[in-house]
C-alpha cells in the first residue's frame, strides 16, 4: 500500500516538475508545426456573464469549423482550447496562464467583460499574442500600447455620449445615472454625465450599485427621491430585473434608457408588457441586413434555436477576421505579422467579403478583401476600437420599435 | 439623510434580513450540531429556487406548489448529501467536512446549470404596487415574504424549545457524548438536523427567487454575508443567527445611505467588526472558556 502510494508521489513529483520546465522554457517551445493554429477562447460561461458567454463560445466553435472545413488559413487549421473565466478578473488570469504557458496559444478571443479584458491584456501583450474582445471600458484603448487589443464592441465612452444624446434630443431635462459597479459601466456612466455637464444642465444623481444584490430599493429610492424624468441604466440583465421590478411597484412616473444587450425581448418576457412599455433601448445591433450575419444567424439558430445577440455576433467575427489575417500574411507569418494584416482584411477599399472562404479565395489569387462582418461593418481606429453606429429602440407592447439610427461619435 | 429615506431603508433591511434567517439559521444549526460550516447552504437556496421556477413551468403557476416541491426536494437533497458526504465524514476534523461541503455546493450548482445553462430564470408572481404611507413604502409582496418567515421561525423554535426533538438536538448541540451516553440516538438526531436545514434553505430560496431573478449564483453569492451574520450573532446559536441576520442587513441598508452603495458591503463587515471586538463571541454565544 506504502510502496504504490510512493510511486504515485514520485510521478506526480516528477511530472510537475516536467511541467513546470516546460513552462519556463523560453520561445523555442514555441516552435509550432506549421499546420495548426492555437487558438485560445477565453469566454464569460459562469457568473454575471451567463446569459451571454455560452453562446459567444458556441459562435466562436462555429466559425472554427467553418474555417477548418474550408481548409484552414492559409492551410493552418485552428487548434481551439476553451477556458471559462467565471465573469472574475482573478480567475480569468490564471485562465489566460494556462491559455499562454500550457496551451501555447497563439491569439485568444472572446474575452467579454472589461475587468478582464484589463486584467488579462498585461499578459498578452507580454507574450505578443493577438487578443479579441468585446471590451467597452475606454482604458481598454489606452492600454493597448502594442496594438495587439481588438475591440469588438463600441467603447462604452461612445455609449455614454450615445444615451446622453439621445436623452437630450427626446427632451429630458433631470437625467439619473444608475450603472452596475465595474469598469464597463462606470466608464458609460461618467461619459453620460461628461456629456451631460458639458452641453449644460446637471444630473438628478449618479449611483454606482454592487453586483448580485437580492434587491436594490434603497438605491433606487435614493435616485428617485431626486425627481429624475429619465433613468439611464447602465445594467446587465439579472440587475435590470430587479431594478425595474422594484421601480414599478414604487408606481413613480420615470423613463429609462438601456443598452441593447439588457433591454430585449428576454426583458419583457422577464417583466411583462406594462413594466417595460417605453424603455428606450440602444444598442450596436448586429448587422442584421449584411450577408456574413444571414448566413451565421442561420448556422446559429440551428444549434442554439434562437437569434444571436450581438455579442455572439461579434464573437463570430473574431474568429473570422482572425482567419483572413492569417491567410493575408501566409503560412509562415508570426503574430505580428498577421496582427498587422487585420485592418488590412477589415476596412479599405478590397473587395467586399461576407465569410470566410469567399475572402479566401480572392486573397489567394493576390486581391484585397473587406470582411463586412455579422455584428458590423468593422472599421477598426488607431487604438484599435470600433464606432459604430447606434440604432435607438422603444419597447412598445412587448415589441423593440427601431426609432431613428445615430451615427457613434469617438 | 431624512426620516423617510432611512425608514424605508430599515424596512427593506428586515424584509431581506428575515428572508436570510432561514438559511442563516440553517447554518447556525448545522455548525451547532454537526460542527462544521455548511457551504452547501446558498446553493441549497439556488436549488430550491430553480425546483419553485420547475414548478411553475410544468406543473402550476400557484407559488404554494413551488414552495411545497422547492422545501421536499431541498430536504431531500440535503438528506442524501448527509447519509452521503458527511456522516462517512463525521468523525474526521471539521475542514473536511468543510471542504466537501464546497464540493456539494459545486456539486449542486453544476447539475442545476447542466439542466438549466446559465440564462436567468423568474418565478411569476403578479407585480403589485407599494402601499404609500406618506413616502413610507410598503410592499404587499414584501409583506408575505417578512410573515411566512416569520411562521416558519416560529415553528422552528418551537420545534427546538417545546418538543422532545429539540431538547436532543440541543443536547448533542451541547455536548455530543454526554448526549450519546444519555441514550439519545444521534442517527435520528442528525436526519432530523439535515432534513431542517434543507427545508429551510429551499424555502429562503423560493422567497428569494421572487425578490430577485433566478440565477446559477443566486445562493453562493450570500453564503459570506450569512456567515458573518452566524458570526455576528454567536455561532450556533438559533436566535442569534435572525438576530445577527437582521443587524446585518439593516445596516448594510442604512450604511448605503451614508457612505453609497458601493461600500454597503465593507460598511457590514465594520459592524460586525466592532461588535466582534466588544463580544468576541458574538451577541449570544457564549464564551469558549466557560465551557
Amino acid at each position: 500500500m506504502n510502496q504504490t502510494y510512493n510511486i504515485d508521489r514520485r510521478r506526480f513529483l516528477s511530472t510537475s516538475a516536467a511541467l513546470a520546465a516546460t513552462s519556463i522554457l523560453p520561445q523555442w517551445a514555441f516552435a509550432q508545426a506549421a499546420d495548426t493554429f492555437r487558438l485560445g477562447s477565453l469566454n464569460s460561461i459562469t457568473g454575471i456573464g451567463g446569459p451571454y458567454g455560452p453562446a459567444m463560445l458556441e459562435s466562436i466553435r462555429l466559425a472554427v469549423d467553418e474555417v477548418n472545413s474550408a481548409g484552414g488559413a492559409a492551410g493552418r487549421k485552428f487548434q481551439l482550447f476553451t477556458e471559462d473565466d467565471q465573469t472574475k478578473a482573478d480567475v480569468a488570469v490564471l485562465a489566460a496562464k494556462k491559455l499562454i504557458e500550457i496551451n501555447r496559444v497563439q491569439a485568444i478571443v472572446g474575452i467579454w467583460p472589461s475587468a478582464v479584458g484589463l486584467a488579462v491584456m498585461p499578459l498578452t501583450n507580454n507574450a505578443g499574442l493577438i487578443m479579441m474582445n468585446t471590451c467597452g471600458a475606454p482604458e481598454m484603448q489606452t492600454e493597448n500600447k502594442r496594438g495587439l487589443a481588438w475591440m469588438f464592441q463600441a467603447s462604452n465612452a461612445v455609449f455614454g455620449k450615445a444615451f446622453a444624446q439621445v436623452a437630450r434630443q427626446r427632451g429630458f431635462k433631470r437625467p439619473a445615472v444608475m450603472a452596475f459597479n465595474n469598469s464597463t459601466f462606470v466608464g458609460l456612466a461618467d461619459y453620460f454625465k461628461k456629456t451631460w455637464e458639458a452641453e449644460g444642465g446637471k444630473l438628478s444623481s449618479l449611483v454606482i450599485y454592487e453586483p448580485n444584490q437580492t434587491s436594490y430599493r434603497t438605491e433606487l429610492n435614493n435616485v428617485l427621491a431626486t425627481k429624475p424624468d429619465v433613468i439611464a441604466m447602465g445594467s446587465y440583465k439579472p440587475d435590470a430585473t430587479i431594478l425595474l421590478k422594484e421601480w414599478f411597484q414604487t408606481g413613480q412616473d420615470c423613463k429609462f434608457i438601456m443598452p441593447g444587450w439588457t433591454a430585449n425581448k428576454d426583458l419583457v418576457k422577464a417583466l411583462g408588457k406594462e413594466v417595460t412599455e417605453g424603455i428606450i433601448s440602444i444598442s450596436n445591433v448586429a448587422n442584421t441586413e449584411a450577408p456574413a450575419y444571414k448566413s451565421y444567424a442561420e448556422r446559429f439558430q440551428a444549434k442554439l434555436k434562437r437569434e444571436p445577440d450581438v455579442f455572439a455576433a461579434q464573437s463570430y467575427d473574431m474568429v473570422i477576421t482572425l482567419a483572413l489575417a492569417i491567410e493575408s500574411a501566409g503560412a509562415k507569418a508570426d503574430t505580428q505579422a498577421i496582427n498587422d494584416n487585420i485592418k488590412t482584411v477589415t476596412q479599405g477599399d478590397g473587395e467586399k467579403v461576407s465569410s470566410f472562404a469567399q475572402g479566401r479565395d480572392i486573397l489567394r489569387k493576390g486581391g484585397k478583401v473587406n470582411y463586412e462582418g455579422a455584428s458590423s461593418s468593422l472599421t477598426f481606429g488607431a487604438r484599435g476600437e470600433t464606432v459604430p453606429d447606434f440604432g435607438v429602440f422603444e419597447i412598445r407592447a412587448g415589441e423593440l420599435v427601431r426609432k431613428e439610427t445615430i451615427p457613434g461619435t469617438a | 439623510m431624512d426620516a423617510i429615506s432611512i425608514i424605508n431603508a430599515a424596512i427593506n433591511g428586515v424584509v431581506i434580513g428575515m428572508l436570510l434567517a432561514l438559511p442563516a439559521l440553517a447554518i447556525t444549526m448545522v455548525f451547532g450540531i454537526a460542527r462544521f460550516p455548511n457551504a452547501a447552504a446558498g446553493d441549497s437556496m439556488t436549488l430550491g429556487a430553480y425546483c419553485a421556477v420547475g414548478a411553475q413551468i410544468f406543473i402550476s403557476d400557484s407559488l404554494a406548489v413551488g414552495v411545497i416541491l422547492a422545501t421536499l426536494v431541498t430536504a431531500i437533497v440535503s438528506v442524501f448529501f448527509y447519509g452521503w458526504v458527511f456522516r462517512p465524514l463525521a468523525l474526521r476534523s471539521n475542514i473536511s467536512r468543510l471542504i466537501a461541503s464546497i464540493g456539494v455546493a459545486f456539486v449542486i450548482r453544476n447539475t442545476i446549470t447542466f439542466f438549466t445553462g446559465q440564462d436567468q430564470y423568474n418565478l411569476n408572481v403578479p407585480l403589485v404596487r407599494a402601499w404609500n404611507f406618506n413616502g413610507i413604502r410598503i410592499l404587499p409582496t414584501d409583506m408575505y415574504i417578512v410573515m411566512i418567515a416569520m411562521v416558519a421561525l416560529a415553528i422552528m423554535f418551537y420545534i427546538l424549545h417545546g418538543t422532545d426533538l429539540g431538547r436532543k438536538m440541543r443536547a448533542v448541540a451541547d455536548n455530543t457524548d454526554l448526549a450519546a451516553s444519555s441514550g439519545i440516538h444521534s442517527r435520528h438526531v442528525m436526519l432530523s438536523l439535515w432534513t431542517i436545514s434543507g427545508l429551510f434553505c429551499g424555502l429562503g430560496g423560493v422567497l428569494l427567487g421572487i425578490k430577485a431573478v433566478v440565477v446559477p449564483d443566486l445562493g453562493f453569492e450570500l453564503l459570506m454575508p450569512m456567515f458573518a451574520a452566524v458570526i455576528l450573532g454567536g455561532i450556533g446559536h438559533p436566535v442569534g443567527a435572525v438576530i445577527g441576520m437582521l443587524l446585518f442587513s439593516i445596516g448594510q441598508e442604512i450604511a448605503s445611505l451614508y457612505v453609497g452603495p458601493s461600500y454597503k458591503i465593507p460598511m457590514a463587515f465594520v459592524i460586525l467588526l466592532v461588535v466582534l471586538l466588544v463580544r468576541p463571541q458574538g451577541i449570544f454565544g457564549r464564551p469558549m472558556a466557560a465551557r
